[in-house]
């Protein structure tokens, strides 16, 4: 009988102890219970990235508002401030500063723009703080965030798919398709993410026997793109390649149509969101570009990610939502794991930058993973504009 | 070729538009009005505001924004030029407070946002819009090789005949005479009985509803409204039309207009798309060198 009492008393212990270490709703982890996991994120609502950025936005908090609403990463709940640095580099840094050393965030997202990122990326791998991007497609953002210091940046992260992938699979896509001979490109030279897309399309073209007959370099800021879009198609291309953001792509679309030219536009993560191409209407339509996502993929994690979207937003997401909900998924992931301490934010932002590079989930973008440089990998999917502000879907390149 | 002098004649008839603006204050004051450039923007925000936000016809927007660009005329004249007149501050002080004018003008645009204090104004912040295509009949006509599209076409005759009456104006008509004698010298004209503070108050309202139909010229013709347009597009071109016309001068600005026009697109075919800024503003530091008074300098005496 005694013995009884002994072995049920070590049976509460342990079924007491289990009760402390293991959260109710996060399956396995440490508990965070009462506590918050607070992100932040800086994103372009207005300016130039402003046809991105709210994306993004509404993305990442349908994700958080479904995880606290599960019952919270291990308990704890997350608290996601999302800050608009108007498309502007300096204002940027600026938040990232705030954010990493006033409001004391666990992580960071962001930014939308590439060059932004140049500013914010460095500062928060100085400041040891754990940054994921969440649509920065250019060159050097990971892992040399400190381009052109080679080395290796530890806690700046990507989720969304580089240009250097992308756009040679677009030209590849297009070039086995149609076979094209001639090119002009249009590039906006005072952009990051814009002169990164410009010269990854002159380094791929020649690859698929398409000849270069101009390159075309205007500045984002320029409201009269007629004589530019005028010389473009002067000189009477194949194909006009577009790397550059926010309205641009689509005032060109129109300007060429309206001059008559009926060849075929390419382009980069620009014309990624229905934005763009609703902008671009039917002066967009068959507009070409390689895309992380694709809003028709049935698999379950994204079935359920446009459902959801729909149902809290009454409209479909984009590319820019699937990345900004992914993101926030990567990041609850990887705190449920990274056993956080809430007392030590040093050591925390540590264990959660450690626990993302083995990060393993479904997302809307397929199943997801981080390459050893933090980067992505994953399937590309080829899809042209519609001419009524959605996408169709092309062909499918599996992630090589 | 024959396209891209369209092109610049279509956006040197807004250069025209908005320098004259700019040049009248000149002429009559001494100063610029570096608040001109967020005049211009305002026209074409409040006019897009009126027609997408508040379902108004586009020829009622026109004349409100256009209205509102006047009444802004007004501000820039009793809180930014008249105190410090008052005060015989140096030009460099007016020059200042326009400055400041401008920036708040952007400012309480770039904020107007859903739910803002400003959104009564603007709702889309720092982003770029256009008006609804449909606002308006635009067809495009394609003429020997050359494609006319009617949002464009129609600056041209706009501009030309807004100068035609604006030169009819100063020349012949007794408000025009009483602005010529304020511009040759004011205290002789107010010894001769003339109201100078009235004609000065007139020539900002005129100058800033000028600035107001350039600004919505441009939307139109160039689907890009924000915050950002007089600052980025017009403000130093603007500067660089007087220059090259003779400061002062509104045949000057006119011919200014259409010549910086033809500069940028000369510039962009002949030399490549990196040099087009760069061209235009060598253009203009040579004619600071070779010919100060501009290309009507000669007139400079007899002002506007």
């Amino acid at each position: 009988m005694k013995r009884d009492r002994v072995i049920l008393g070590l049976l509460a212990a342990i079924v007491l102890a289990a009760c402390g270490t293991t959260s109710t709703s996060g399956g396995g982890g440490p508990s965070y219970a009462g506590k918050t996991i607070k992100l932040g994120a800086i994103l372009s609502i207005t300016g130039a990235g402003g046809v991105y950025g709210p994306q993004s936005r509404d993305g990442m908090k349908l994700a958080v508002d479904q995880i606290n609403k599960a019952g919270g990463v291990n308990g704890a709940t997350i608290d996601l401030t999302v800050n608009d640095d108007a498309s502007l580099k300096a204002q940027s840094a600026q938040l990232a500063q705030t954010m990493i050393q006033q409001d004391l965030d666990l992580a960071l997202l962001g930014p939308t723009l590439s060059n932004s990122a140049v500013g914010v990326h460095p500062l928060a791998e100085s400041l040891k703080t754990p940054i994921l991007a969440v649509s920065t497609t250019g060159i050097h953002i990971v892992p040399d965030c400190n381009f052109p210091a080679a080395a290796a940046c530890k806690y700046v992260f990507r989720d969304s798919l580089g240009e250097q992938t992308a756009i040679p699979d677009n030209i590849k896509s297009y070039a086995a398709d149609k076979h094209p001979s001639t090119g002009v490109l249009l590039v906006a030279q005072d952009d990051k993410f814009s002169s990164d897309g410009g010269k990854i399309v002159q380094d791929t073209v020649g690859q698929y026997g398409i000849n270069l007959l101009a390159v075309i370099k205007f500045s984002k800021a320029e409201s009269d793109l007629s004589p530019y879009v005028t010389q473009a198609v002067q000189k009477k291309p194949d194909v006009i390649f577009i790397t550059s953001l926010g309205g641009i792509p689509a005032k060109i679309m129109s300007e060429a149509r309206k001059l008559g030219w009926t060849g075929q536009f390419l382009g980069g993560n620009g014309f990624n969101t229905a934005t763009v191409s609703k902008q671009a209407g039917a002066d967009g339509m068959g507009a070409r570009s390689a895309s992380a996502w694709y809003i028709g993929n049935t698999f379950a994690s994204n079935a359920d990610f446009v459902n959801a979207y729909k149902a809290a937003y009454g409209k479909d997401p984009d590319q820019f939502s699937a990345q900004g909900y992914t993101a926030i998924k990567i990041i609850a992931d990887s705190a449920k794991r990274a056993n956080l301490t809430f007392s030590d934010l040093a050591g925390d932002r540590d264990k959660l930058r450690a626990a993302m590079e083995t990060v393993k989930i479904d997302s809307p973008l397929g199943p997801f993973q981080f390459t050893a440089d933090h980067d992505v990998k994953q399937t590309v999917w080829i899809i042209q504009m519609d001419g009524q502000g959605g996408f169709t879907l092309l062909h499918e390149i599996p992630a090589s | 070729m024959g396209q891209q002098v369209l092109n610049a004649i279509f956006i040197g008839s807004i250069y025209a538009l908005f320098a004259v603006g700019y040049t009248l204050v000149f002429g009559v004051l001494d100063i610029l009005n570096l608040a001109h450039s967020a005049v211009f923007m305002l026209g074409a925000a409040i006019t897009y505001s009126l027609v997408v936000n508040y379902h108004q016809s586009f020829a009622v927007a026109c004349v409100l924004g256009i209205g509102a660009c006047a009444v802004m005329g007004l501000v820039i004249e009793y809180v930014c030029l008249r105190p410090l007149r008052r005060r015989r501050a140096p030009p460099i002080a007016a020059l200042i407070s326009t400055i400041g004018l401008a920036l708040i003008i952007v400012a309480a645009v770039e904020q107007g946002r859903p739910g803002s204090a400003f959104a009564w104004l603007w709702v889309d912040g720092a982003n770029s819009v256009r008006f609804p295509p449909d606002m308006i009949p635009n067809p495009t006509w394609h003429v020997d090789g050359l494609t006319l599209e009617a949002t464009k076409v129609v600056i041209v005759p706009i501009t030309l005949v807004l100068m035609l009456v604006l030169g009819y104006v100063i020349r012949f008509t007794q408000f025009g005479r009483g602005l010529r004698a304020v511009a040759e010298n004011p205290r002789a004209a107010s010894l001769m009985g003339l109201d100078v503070d009235r004609m000065i108050v007139l020539t900002v309202v005129l100058s800033s509803a000028l600035g107001g139909v350039a600004g919505i010229l441009f939307g139109l013709a160039l689907s890009d409204i924000s915050p950002y347009i007089g600052r980025d597009s017009l403000e130093i071109r603007g500067l660089a039309v007087i220059v090259l016309g003779g400061m002062g001068s509104i045949p000057g600005a006119v011919a200014g207009g259409y010549l910086l026009g033809l500069i940028e697109v000369l510039a962009l075919v002949v030399f490549g798309s990196n040099v087009r800024a760069g061209v235009a503003f060598a253009a203009l530091f040579l004619m600071l060198v070779l010919r100060p008074q501009g290309l009507f300098g000669a007139q400079l005496r007899e002002r506007l």
